[in-house]
């Protein structure tokens, strides 16, 4: 056992608390206590230390203890405020050792089994020799049913009033072989499990038993009084809410790795393998992108979807689109051709939402143009509506493409350019949103125009001077 | 003590507040001789012996000096002058109120008096002990470059406590946290700005693993199981000792110190014998720690569980 000067397992956590990502042996520690990843971190120790550090702003290092069901774990922590300007942590581990408890002996394990079972008990039964009921009293709402049938037939065999697993309802059996054995009760959709303690002088005859039912499942609870955060949270779905924060860290991993390696950083390199990695990167990019997608998309098919209307400016937005876009236009030699400034188009609608339409159009025109064109983004004023539009020198669609173009999934047949076949599809689903509309107008060599229809903001001061 | 009569009052309630006064000085009165019991107990091992009280009240003012350096320093004073005086007082009397502050630098005090005794009497080196020494002598580069750490950490303590002294650094994370608010008490409102940079520089400069208990802490979780040879004070040193103990009790390491008095000898057995140490190793602790003290026959037959749940049952416990 040497002593570690270098950090072995990292983590990180964010402002509640909660692991966001965690390497093992951690991350194995964290679901042994019971954690989630992401989630609240488990283990004692580590979350007093981990919320210290971030309230403190200090630096900590303590040495952490805890235990799982079989091993007792030490280690030497170090935790840090975040140096990303995000809320959290990082936590550094050393020196994780790891020891076997001392196994129990069966004395000591059975007695406190014993203990257990009693604390958890939701129905106890006083039984006689014979196993005839002489008192029942039961906690457990479900078990009511039960121990009104029984009080009423205090005397019986307690288990003709169940259904003994595996065990036919005339058939003695000895106790010992009922301990442990499953049932169903009466009114309860738990299994219970069974516990006969024999009384009286240990080896002897039993001058009667103690009957405890408990059960591996809670209670289920009828109402649960809903957390508004959680339903923030089940609202952006599985995707957002699970799959995204686990995916994203490593796959930014794997990109700035492959970054690494393509730039020829950690030393020199055949093109070959630096054109492979520039191969993993533009895939790892490509994935994120999609988890992005994925996410958007659980947020606008979600039921309760909808957008903060304000006032905007379409021409502040197209300029921001086109400034975004620029340096991939020019490395695509293109041009994007924006509004002037001094030009204003007011409309009503969200101000990312809309960004987020022109940056995923202008993306799709950058992508498809060929080098040496123009993409022009246009504003036009219709009264009640106010309209972008966003025209290219690609190489157009025809009327079967125009109307699949804005399907989920839908590809044209392309692939392997980075696309996910949601953007159009999100963002047509984010224009009928804001009451307005997306659609294209194109001709096969025509180049395409995509059209983003909003409401006018009629009461906006230029309009009223106007009229 | 003297809150200021009012001359409004009337004569009722002129006797009351006075008989009001008079009940709280005969409450004072009342403790003068347990607490001056205390002061003068017998030895050289109290826990109230001048030198103890004096180390406290110095470290209490240097750690004041520093927070006050560093609001000086982060208002473009540096250098300058000297903190004043009534200023360095009131931030000390805000740091003394915090009680965990306080114990700790008992702690800090009782530990350097254990250190001082040792070496007198068994010639025991306050900063080389046996233990540090196999470990820079380790093959392992890690091992013996931490272990070069925690001598120089060593070191700087015996200094320290000479002169009455603690570095900031030093400090827990828990009580630099309470220092700092005592210093945001202290600036107030007025230089809220200075302040908030002298604070925000020393969280940002602080490093619990770089403090000699965190190096120390650090060696032993490393060591794993060889850590228990830390657990004799003639081999490890007063320090690591005390450090060994309280990692493997999981009580606050300032207790543990304090359990080395004559007062706590029941706590320093219960806290070996949870350890895990048998009745002899024991018994070789008491040699060092206090040799007039015997430990009672058939000590072994406590169990180590039943040890550690003793001591968890004291009213006095401190997690770390």
């Amino acid at each position: 056992m040497a002593v570690q000067l270098e950090a072995t397992a990292g983590a990180v956590t964010d402002g509640d608390d909660r692991l966001v990502s965690a390497a093992e042996p951690l991350a194995k520690l964290q679901r042994a206590c019971g954690g989630e990843i992401p989630g609240t971190i488990a283990i004692p120790v580590l979350l007093e230390t981990v919320r210290k550090a971030r309230r403190y702003e200090l630096k900590l290092a303590r040495s952490i203890a805890a235990q799982t069901a079989s091993e007792s774990i030490t280690a030497w922590v170090e935790v840090e405020p975040r140096d990303d300007g995000l809320p959290g942590c990082a936590i550094h581990l050393r020196n994780w050792l790891v020891t076997d408890l001392p196994v129990e002996s069966v004395e000591t394990g059975d007695a406190r089994r014993e203990d257990i079972d009693r604390q958890l008990a939701e129905l106890t039964a006083l039984l006689d020799p014979a196993q005839g009921l002489l008192a029942v009293e039961a906690q457990a709402p479900d078990l009511q049913e039960l121990a009104n049938a029984m009080n009423a037939g205090l005397g019986r065999n307690w288990a003709e009033f169940v259904e003994i697993e595996g065990v036919r309802r005339d058939q003695a059996m000895h106790w010992r072989l009922l301990n442990g054995a499953s049932l169903r009760a009466p009114g309860s959709n738990r299994t219970w499990r069974v516990r006969l303690f024999p009384r009286g002088l240990p080896g002897a005859e039993p001058i009667g038993f103690e009957l405890v039912l408990t059960s591996d499942e809670p209670l289920p609870k009828p109402a649960p009084v809903r957390d508004q955060s959680i339903e923030a949270h089940a609202a952006r779905g599985l995707i957002g809410r699970e799959v995204a924060p686990v995916l994203r860290q490593p796959i930014a991993r794997i990109i700035a790795n492959a970054e690494t390696i393509r730039t020829r950083l950690a030393g020199p390199l055949s093109d070959e393998y630096s054109n492979y990695a520039a191969d993993i990167a533009a895939a790892g990019q490509h994935l994120l992108g999609l988890l992005d997608d994925l996410s958007d998309l659980e947020v606008v098919e979600a039921e309760d979807f909808s957008t903060a209307p304000d006032r905007i400016d379409l021409a502040d937005v197209s300029r921001r689109a086109a400034g975004i876009l620029g340096v991939r236009a020019r490395e695509n030699g293109i041009v994007i051709v924006a509004p002037q400034l001094g030009e204003e188009l007011r409309a009503i609608a969200e101000f990312r939402r809309v960004l987020q339409v022109l940056l995923n159009l202008l993306g799709n025109a950058v992508r498809y143009s060929p080098a040496d064109s123009q993409v022009w983004i246009r504003l036009e004023d219709e009264g009640s509506r106010a309209r972008v539009i966003i025209a290219d020198q690609g190489p157009g669609l025809n009327e079967n493409d125009q109307k699949r173009i804005f399907e989920k999934f839908e590809r044209l047949g392309r692939s392997g350019d980075g696309g996910s076949g949601l953007g159009l599809y999100i963002s047509r689903k984010l224009a009928r949103s804001m009451g307005g509309e997306l659609s294209v107008e194109s001709a096969p060599g025509q180049g395409a125009r995509f059209i983003l229809d909003l409401p006018a903001d009629l009461l906006s001061p230029r309009e009223a001077d106007r009229r | 003590m003297t809150a200021p009569v009012q001359p409004d009052f009337a004569d009722s309630d002129i006797e009351s507040v006075l008989r009001e006064e008079l009940a709280c000085g005969d409450a004072v009165v009342q403790t003068i001789a347990p607490i001056l019991k205390h002061f003068l107990g017998s030895g050289g091992n109290a826990l109230f012996t001048d030198d103890v009280m004096a180390g406290i009240r110095g470290m209490a003012g240097d750690v004041a000096q520093q927070l006050l350096e560093a609001l000086a320093a982060a208002s473009g004073n540096a250098g300058h002058s000297e903190p004043n005086i009534a200023d360095k007082e009131t931030l000390t009397g805000l740091l003394i109120e915090s009680p965990d502050f306080l114990s700790h630098l008992h702690a800090l005090a009782i530990e350097w008096q254990l250190t001082q005794r040792l070496q007198t009497r068994l010639a025991l080196d306050p900063i080389l002990q046996p233990m540090v020494q196999d470990m820079m002598a380790s093959a392992d580069p890690a091992l013996s470059a931490l272990a070069m750490r925690i001598l120089a950490a060593q070191v700087r303590f015996c200094q320290a406590q000479r002169r009455m002294k603690l570095p900031l650094g030093e400090l827990p994370g828990d009580l630099l946290h309470g220092a700092l608010l005592a210093l945001r008490d202290f600036s107030g409102e007025a230089a809220s700005a200075t302040a908030a940079a002298a604070e925000a520089r020393l969280r940002q400069r602080y490093d619990e693993g770089n403090s000699r208990v965190g190096l120390m802490s650090q060696l032993l979780v490393g060591i794993g199981g060889r850590a228990v040879s830390a657990l004799s004070v003639t081999h490890a040193g007063t320090a690591m000792f005390i450090t060994a103990l309280s990692l493997s009790t999981g009580q606050n390491r300032d207790l543990i110190a304090l359990s080395t008095n004559d007062s706590q000898i029941a706590r320093l057995a219960l806290a070996l014998r949870a350890s895990g140490l048998k009745q002899q190793e024991v018994e070789e602790q008491f040699i060092a720690l206090h040799p007039d003290i015997a430990l009672p026959p058939l000590f072994d037959q406590l169990s180590p569980d039943r040890a550690a749940a003793i001591l968890a049952s004291a009213g006095y416990t401190v997690r770390m």
